[in-house]
């Protein structure tokens, strides 16, 4: 056991750092969803255990030729009966053999697919807090794509339409307008002009990304987030190579 | 020092592959920064005499045997320092079906062959991704303890002198000639903390995984990692023939906020896990999620060990300094997305081992950083571009629940499948059909917002 000591020790500080914070979460849990209690005692077990996991693991691996794991039995007797006594599935009359039954959903003899967007956004919101076991004998066939695009257009994306529509209008006659105050070429000569159709793509890409103010936030945000692994790994080159070399 | 330097124009041999890109102008010309990273050591380095270059390698896994064995045909002295050789490690165990040919595997150290997957999103739609394997294509799931084992002794038939000891420290050397005195604790029959040895090398490969003490010698600054908690799971025989040659993967916010959760068919039982980066701490919750998740599949079953292990999300910040090196888990190549290590672990101890054989001229020749920059220099150049790739999609598929039911709405499709299984099996880009490409971008948008649009609705319910 001795042997290993060192390194294990150094494991354990690098990824629980804060052990006894792991208890937090899990009490919080307790209080809110009365059916995960019996899920708890195990894990506040295990995560109280987190400190000293690391002898125990080396006890088991020494076992697992003679495969008597009792410190393992007794976890499963708490974990898994825990977890089967928890679990809960969805329930509504209208969803049928894993699926929302369309028949159930039609209104003068068309299926009412707002009704179905519904229905399934309140079964996944319900998912969220009730995470159910997936199961090989009952699998789930539902798939948003059987709803047609005009159903989600009509939903989402008219009653922003109007909004998004003025504003492309204004700011592509704005910019039309002072292009052709600038250069002289007018408004059926821009169309013809590979610059001009590129400002156009630009002020409808524009008005499609950033809707409201918080967007710019969020898109930066974005940026940071997709140049960061570059700069992680460029980092290797960088004190050597400030002056004249990219990385290619 | 042994070394007595050698100038004769003769014995010199420059890098044929890498010349200085502007062959007319004189180098004293460039700037000095420019030097030290691209010409080769060639032109500089002394000859050895009476001995051969020594090389020890920390760490015998994957990336520490495979270079090791490279370095042993290449005519160096090479020492391998494992602390544990029969260490069984927490490791998901796949290994692309290229390995098998490249590092000439023997195919009786794989458990079991992998032929479907299956995804199961947050909503639990599950999703079987390999219908488009041909008959002789799998993922090969092996134990560690066997493939670590295996490519160890390959090096010491080789020539490698394995030891079982542990790596404490190492001094740095004064000046570019002088060798790194490397100290370990040797484990020599029963028990006790061994007996403490040093030696001295001239070249040093850290391949001791994620809390390398190698990279903490050379000052490699850290990485971020993720953890990833995992249990093996000892099921019902009539349970197991669901898993015979099937993989899970879970997704969802349940399970790992962003990673994913698995279950992978192990030799006579399961690994049911996950994997996280942002929330440590949650790490049991997690894992209870996803055992619930899999509850039905696994019921009944036993929980013969628990394991948790640190994952590299990015290379360290320097992966060469002076004549060390880092490969492997040490130098943090682990890809995102898929969380795969084995393979690179092997592929950068090779290419590591191999620019020091070329560097060195079978060992007959010092080695300088240049020679170790040359490994660093073709890694990034061969395989940045599959890291990047990797890491787009966890960001974009793995960050929300909506974005997680696209991803596994995108991969029922079978031309993704193909692309997938291509790249990972063969660790090669296919340029794929145009006309697909453009079908596969409209069809995963058209997910990602029908699913964006359902959690703005679900948004709406809890207010």
């Amino acid at each position: 056991m001795a042997l290993f000591s060192p390194p294990n020790l150094q494991n354990l500080s690098a990824f629980s750092a804060k052990p006894i914070s792991l208890l937090k979460p899990q009490l919080l849990l307790l209080s809110k969803k009365p059916n995960f209690s019996l899920v708890l005692p195990r894990a506040t077990e295990n995560g109280g255990g987190m400190v000293g996991s690391a002898a125990p693991e080396e006890k088991l691996d020494k076992k697992e030729e003679a495969s008597t794991p009792d410190l393992g039995k007794k976890e499963e007797a708490l974990g898994m009966n825990g977890t089967a006594a928890a679990a809960l599935k969805f329930q509504n009359p209208r969803w049928v053999g894993g699926t929302w039954d369309l028949k159930q959903f039609s209104k003068d003899g068309k299926t009412n697919w707002d009704a179905v967007i519904d229905a399934e956004a309140r079964r996944r919101k319900w998912l969220e807090d009730n995470p159910e076991s997936s199961n090989n004998e009952d699998p789930i066939l539902f798939d948003t794509s059987i709803i047609p695009w005009w159903a989600w257009m009509k939903r989402f994306h008219l009653p922003e339409a109007e909004l998004l529509n003025g504003r492309a209008a204004m700011i592509g006659f704005f910019t039309a307008y002072l292009v052709d105050s600038l250069t002289g070429v007018g408004l059926v000569d821009q169309m013809g002009n590979f610059f001009c159709k590129t400002l156009l793509f630009v002020a409808v890409v524009g008005v499609l990304l950033i809707r409201k103010n918080e967007d710019i936030d969020s898109l930066k945000k974005l940026f940071e987030e997709t140049t960061l692994y570059d700069k992680q790994w460029q980092a290797a080159w960088k004190d050597e190579s400030t002056s004249s070399l990219k990385k290619d | 020092m042994a070394t007595v330097p050698v100038f004769s124009s003769g014995g010199l041999k420059t890098f044929v592959g890498n010349p200085p890109e502007n062959p007319t102008s004189p180098s004293i010309s460039r700037p000095l920064s420019y030097r030290s990273l691209r010409i080769s050591a060639a032109k500089t380095s002394p000859k050895l005499t009476g001995r051969n270059l020594r090389v020890v390698v920390v760490g015998g896994g994957p990336a520490g045997g495979s270079a090791a064995e490279v370095l042993a045909k290449g005519g160096i002295e090479t020492y391998v320092i494992e602390r544990k050789l029969d260490n069984c490690k927490p490791c998901g165990g796949a290994i692309p079906l290229c390995m098998v040919d490249e590092f000439d595997l023997p195919l009786d150290i794989i458990d079991r062959r992998v032929t479907k997957m299956k995804m199961i999103s947050p909503s639990n739609v599950a999703v079987d991704i390999g219908r488009t394997l041909k008959p002789d294509e799998y993922i090969g799931m092996l134990r560690r303890e066997v493939l670590d084992a295996y490519l160890r002794e390959r090096a010491a038939g080789a020539g490698a002198t394995v030891i079982n000891g542990l790596f404490t420290k190492m001094d740095l050397p004064a000046d570019n000639g002088s060798p790194y005195t490397i100290h370990y604790n040797e484990f020599t029959g029963v028990g006790g903390v061994g007996e403490k040895r040093t030696m001295e090398v001239d070249a040093v490969i850290g391949a001791d995984g994620a809390n390398s003490r190698v990279a903490k010698s050379i000052g490699a600054g850290d990485y971020d990692y993720a953890i990833a908690f995992q249990e093996r799971i000892r099921i019902p025989e009539d349970k197991m023939v669901y898993y015979e040659d099937l993989a899970e993967m879970y997704v969802g916010d349940d399970v790992s906020p962003d990673f994913y959760g698995w279950v992978f068919p192990k030799c006579d039982h399961v690994a049911v896990g996950t994997g996280t980066v942002t929330h440590k701490g949650e790490i049991k919750k997690f894992q209870s999620a996803t055992r619930l998740r899999a509850k039905d599949k696994i019921l009944g079953g036993k929980i013969i060990r628990v394991e948790a292990h640190p994952i590299p999300e990015h290379p360290r910040p320097k992966r060469v300094a002076g004549r060390v090196a880092l490969v492997g888990d040490a130098a943090g190549y682990v890809t995102k997305c898929s969380g795969e290590g084995i393979y690179f672990a092997a592929k950068s101890g090779r290419m590591c081992a191999e620019a020091l054989v070329e560097g060195s001229e079978m060992g007959k020749r010092m080695v300088e950083e240049g020679d170790l920059r040359k490994y660093l220099e073709k890694w990034d150049k061969q395989y940045w571009s599959t890291y990047k790739v990797l890491d787009i999609l966890q960001k974009v598929f793995y960050r929300s629940n909506p974005a997680r039911e696209a991803f596994v709405e995108m991969c029922a499709d079978e031309y993704v499948q193909k692309m997938t299984f291509d790249s990972y099996l063969y660790k090669r880009v296919v340029p794929g059909n145009p006309l697909e490409d453009l079908k596969l971008a409209i069809n995963t948008i058209g997910s990602l917002v029908r699913a964006n649009a359902l959690r703005n609705e679900m948004n709406k319910i809890s207010v």
